[in-house]
């Protein structure tokens, strides 16, 4: 018995001893925390966010720190911790930022899951954050207050979006193939209705699983029934067996969507020329002119990691950075301040500027990318794009 | 729909998938039958193999016909190092040897957790693909990759040429005499720890190789594997834990039911489908379907 | 008598140990990691340990219990809750239990696996045709209250598992892992003991799965299901030791400490650290934390 408590003691110890090695660090820097999915099912995605992470970390610290209300600057630190793809890790990492690490500041998780699983927390703690990779309609049952979300792809204007540029380019019929995760799942519900408003003929809808391995027997069907569109609400993984197996049908469709996938570098690295003329999802693109500091980061991105940036996941995470550092400039590390700083003021970002009603952007418009000549261009909408839609000529 | 279903495209897509299943649960086949160790590190093999042709052909231009030597060679040496390092340690102990089932688990479980990240801190988790063999070509109205076709070609080559060392060389004899009569083929003379060592050494090779076949098609990333132990295993069960032959036949079975089930029924059934098929199959008969021996 | 008080003394210093911490999130976080996995391999072992069944599925049950949960926290009171999300696995397990226990040794294990995903993919197809997208869960509560509940759970999960292995009905489990043919030759009904022990490991799982989501506030089938709760929990109970009830105790203890620790200290190695020392213990500790203990003990005295 005695032994046991002891052995208990022990392991108690050990814990206690880890426990102060967060808060003895000098107060110099600026120390900002994070989750991300290192391991699991969501690790191929995190580097579009983790590298934008460390890009600015990089900017900031060479221009002298972070400027905080009055001038002085102070570089940035970043604490983080590998989520295993698992939100219910997100929740303890952020306690555990908040109460043990006592960060200055916090930056967002991977994925949708964990930003909803998140937001409970940082209201409990008041601790202001702004989001990035998370796009639902859910996000808007999430009381306004401490955290914020910066994409505008979200699926209900997506939806009525992606119809209205169908309608725009004269397509009439569609094919739908959605991946059975919640995502594709949800801006599957918004896309059908919409398409029906614009009097678009639905030929094929189907659900696919995640761990699906040839769509050939989908894709031939397709084929059969000649859709001007075929819309394949991808996951990345999905979006590369989708375009090769496409491809080697030779499906005739003038109008290709894999949803996500195609504006990673990787995807354009296996499909070269083939992947020309597919559209997907972003509202952002490293080619507009429109918004001066995207190049900037663009460039800045190629140069430190031989690739591309993501045009939806790197281009938010990024928004996210800048308007967390604007708002500092102006309120401090103080959360209450900051969170007020964020929640009424209007940001410069690479997206153009950003200002939040509640937790959304009310200022990006959704929009659509396409690959022409292996470049992601936005096509869509009007108002924001680099280049006109181009039919899919061919793979 | 009767067209979709005689129309080759079917069949081709079903047996390239089916060699793929074929040749990874060969693999995982071999290790099993021969020394009784639930390999789910066997994906992590196929994830090898894949970013070895990624890193030849994109830093070296090497094409992934010659990365297939490189990943079965660099397998074969995992394997031994495994074997060596690891269970024949395990498998000499008979307190471990006892719950052979459980402890392989687990140390298999070590080991795929530290080839994913080990893979993941040396490559990072970013998505890799490149292209190789990429062009089309029409064939009597079917559609063919050329690396697709490739893939089947060399998936279902090497499964038959396994099989027929197996049959016809004296030390797929004395292999097969392991798997089927283990104390026999001991009294009879077999060594059978070198068998044991060939063996895992020969599974693991075969798993590499499917992964180089992978990366012509698939995004390659540290976490890839596990989906294809998973099949690995529901391909063994369905044919039979141990018997080679039937394992290869349920690879295109399997094949055949994932393409062909979707065309009947719809897609979001496959992975229902898929387990479905699996549970029963163990419930029913664990022997596996195309096995007629008797339960043990 | 001997195994109890040591093994209750390691759940109650738990509980003592509990109530100053729920002012810090940190570690009431870790608490409730530790409290759940206790839970959790403790009720693996009713099964697995007594019968020598390995189950590498008890991710369905964990996933059962948080489904039913989360459908069901808006519309009751939370302990019905609970008692709902504990009892539905049980069902389960009562309906799949005598053809699923009659598969032996590696089919078994691999059995448990292929109906956990099974279910996982059925239950994704009943999400994406209910038009649900993941819950968000707004009615939890407290994460103390839900560390109270945890710790009830881990507690009741240890007595139980005690119990089942110090009655004449363990001792029927005990001589189905030894020789299964001889003891139903020696009048063993060895088929009714099985699926007791089945149901019996099923109903704290599906409470413990249903607290978890609680914590989290967010459910997704993909995630609730997650295999690596299955491998998690053997991985514990073994790494633990399955000859005693303290086995689990010292495997979640032991486990959930080495991970904050590793979590902290080397947060890109951790995994393969991990992994490392996961293989180091099948070979070097094969009796688990709990026979080494016992080995210091005996050299000792």
């Amino acid at each position: 018995m005695k032994r046991r408590t002891t052995l208990a003691g022990i392991a108690l110890g050990a814990l206690m001893a880890v426990a102060p090695l967060g808060t003895a660090w000098a107060a110099d820097p600026i120390r900002i925390g994070y989750a991300i999915a290192r391991t699991g099912i969501f690790a191929a995605a995190a580097p579009s966010q983790e590298n934008p992470y460390a890009l600015w970390q990089e900017q900031v610290n060479a221009a002298g720190g972070m400027e905080l209300p009055g001038g002085e600057r102070r570089p940035v630190e970043f604490v983080s911790y590998d989520d295993q793809s698992n939100p219910a890790n997100t929740v303890r990492i952020y306690e555990r930022l908040i109460t043990q690490d006592k960060v200055d500041l916090l930056a967002a998780p991977w994925g949708t899951p964990m930003h909803l699983a998140l937001a409970p927390v940082l209201q409990r703690y008041k601790f202001p954050m702004v989001g990035n990779t998370a796009a639902s309609v859910q996000l808007r049952k999430v009381a306004p207050g401490y955290i914020w979300f910066v994409t505008s792809a979200i699926p209900d204007s997506m939806g009525a979006e992606m119809a209205a540029m169908l309608k725009a380019n004269g397509m009439k019929s569609v094919a739908v193939l959605a991946n059975e995760l919640p995502y594709a799942q949800e801006f599957r519900s918004f896309l059908l209705p919409a398409l029906k408003e614009q009097g678009i003929e639905v030929l094929v809808d189907q659900s696919y699983p995640p761990d699906a391995k040839d769509m050939t027997s989908l894709l031939v069907e397709v084929k059969g029934k000649s859709p001007d569109a075929v819309l394949a609400l991808t996951y990345p993984a999905d979006a590369f067996l989708f375009t090769g197996q496409a491809r080697e049908l030779g499906l005739a469709s003038p109008f290709v969507l894999s949803l996500i996938g195609p504006t990673i570098d990787a995807y354009r690295k296996a499909f070269g020329g083939a992947a020309d003329g597919i559209v997907s999802s972003a509202h952002w693109s490293g080619q507009s002119d429109m918004w001066p500091r995207g190049k900037a980061f663009f460039d800045a991105y190629v140069a430190k990691f031989g690739e591309e940036p993501d045009a939806l996941d790197s281009a938010v995470t990024w928004m996210s950075m800048e308007i967390l550092q604007q708002a500092v400039a102006k309120a401090g590390l103080d959360h209450e301040k900051l969170r007020e700083a964020i929640a009424t003021g209007t940001f410069d970002t690479i997206n153009g500027p950003v200002k939040f009603d509640g937790v959304q952007n009310a200022m990006t418009p959704t929009g659509f990318v396409q690959i022409q000549n292996g470049k992601i261009e936005l096509v869509w909408p009007p108002a924001i794009k680099t280049a006109d839609f181009k039919p899919k000529q061919g793979w | 729909m009767v067209d979709t279903l005689l129309s080759g495209q079917l069949l081709f897509a079903a047996l390239v998938s089916g060699s793929l299943y074929a040749l990874v649960a060969l693999g995982l086949n071999l290790v099993y039958g021969t020394l009784r160790l639930l390999n789910i590190a066997h994906g992590d093999l196929v994830m090898i193999g894949a970013y070895v042709a990624f890193w030849l052909f994109t830093l070296l231009a090497v094409p992934p016909v010659v990365a297939l030597v490189v990943a079965a060679v660099l397998c074969a040496v995992l394997g031994w190092a495994v074997y060596a390092g690891l269970f024949r340690r395990m498998l000499a102990k008979p307190a471990l040897a006892r719950r052979v089932e459980a402890n392989s688990l687990i140390l298999f479980y070590g080991i795929s957790v530290i080839l994913q990240n080990s893979a993941a801190l040396a490559f990072t988790a970013s998505p890799r693909a490149y292209r190789w063999l990429d062009t089309v070509i029409t064939w009597g109205g079917v559609s063919m990759t050329l690396n697709r076709l490739l893939t089947l070609g060399v998936a279902a080559g090497l499964c038959l040429g396994v099989l027929a060392f197996l049959r016809f060389h004296l030390f797929g004899w004395g292999l097969r005499a392991v798997i089927q009569r283990r104390e026999a083929a001991q009294v009879v003379g077999v060594n059978i720890e070198r068998v044991q060592l060939a063996t895992i050494c020969a599974g693991f090779a075969v798993a590499g190789m499917a992964g180089v076949l992978v990366s012509m098609t698939e995004q390659i990333t540290p976490f890839m594997g596990f989906p294809f132990t998973i099949v690995a295993f529901v391909v063994i069960i369905v044919g039979g834990l141990g018997n080679i032959g039937a394992g290869v036949l349920a690879g295109f079975a399997l094949g055949l039911v994932e393409t062909y089930g979707i065309a009947l029924t719809s897609a979001g059934y496959r992975s229902i489908l898929i387990y479905g098929i699996f549970v029963a199959v163990l419930m029913v008969r664990p022997e596996g379907l195309f096995t007629r021996a008797v339960r043990t | 008598m001997k195994g109890i008080w040591p093994t209750a003394g390691v759940v109650l210093a738990g509980l003592a140990l509990a109530a100053p911490l729920s002012g810090n999130a940190y570690l009431t976080g870790v608490a409730f990691q530790i409290a759940m996995w206790i839970a959790l391999a403790q009720s693996w072992s009713m099964l697995s340990a007594t019968t020598g069944y390995v189950s590498l599925g008890h991710a369905v049950f964990y996933g059962i219990g948080g489904y039913v949960a989360v459908l069901l926290v808006d519309a009751a009171p939370f302990p019905l809750v609970l008692l709902v999300a504990a009892l539905a696995p049980a069902v389960f397990a009562a309906v799949i239990g005598l053809p699923v226990l009659r598969v032996r040794g590696p089919y078994f294990v691999i059995l448990t696996y292929g109906l956990s995903e099974l279910v996982r993919h059925g239950v994704m197809r009943i999400e994406s045709a209910l038009g649900s997208f993941g819950r968000m869960i707004f009615s939890a509560p407290s994460p103390e209250a839900l560390l109270w509940w945890m710790v009830a759970l881990a507690v009741a999960a240890t007595l139980g598992a005690w119990a089942v292995r110090h009655s004449r009905f363990g001792a029927g489990l005990a001589a189905i892992r030894e020789d299964e043919v001889a003891a139903e030759t020696l009048g063993v009904p060895t088929a009714r003991l099985k699926l007791l022990a089945l149901i019996a490991s099923a109903i704290i799982p599906g409470a413990v799965g249903g607290l978890a989501m609680m914590r989290t506030g967010y459910f997704e089938p993909g995630q609730a299901f997650d295999p690596v709760v299955s491998f998690t929990i053997v991985t514990m109970a073994l790494v633990g030791g399955t000859d005693s009830v303290r086995g689990p105790v010292m495997g979640a203890i032991g486990f959930a400490l080495l991970s904050e620790l590793l979590w902290s200290s080397f947060p890109q190695l951790y995994m393969i650290v991990l992994g490392a020392a996961l293989i180091g213990f099948v070979l070097f500790v094969p009796q688990g934390l709990s026979g080494l203990v016992d080995r210091i003990a005996g050299r000792r005295a």
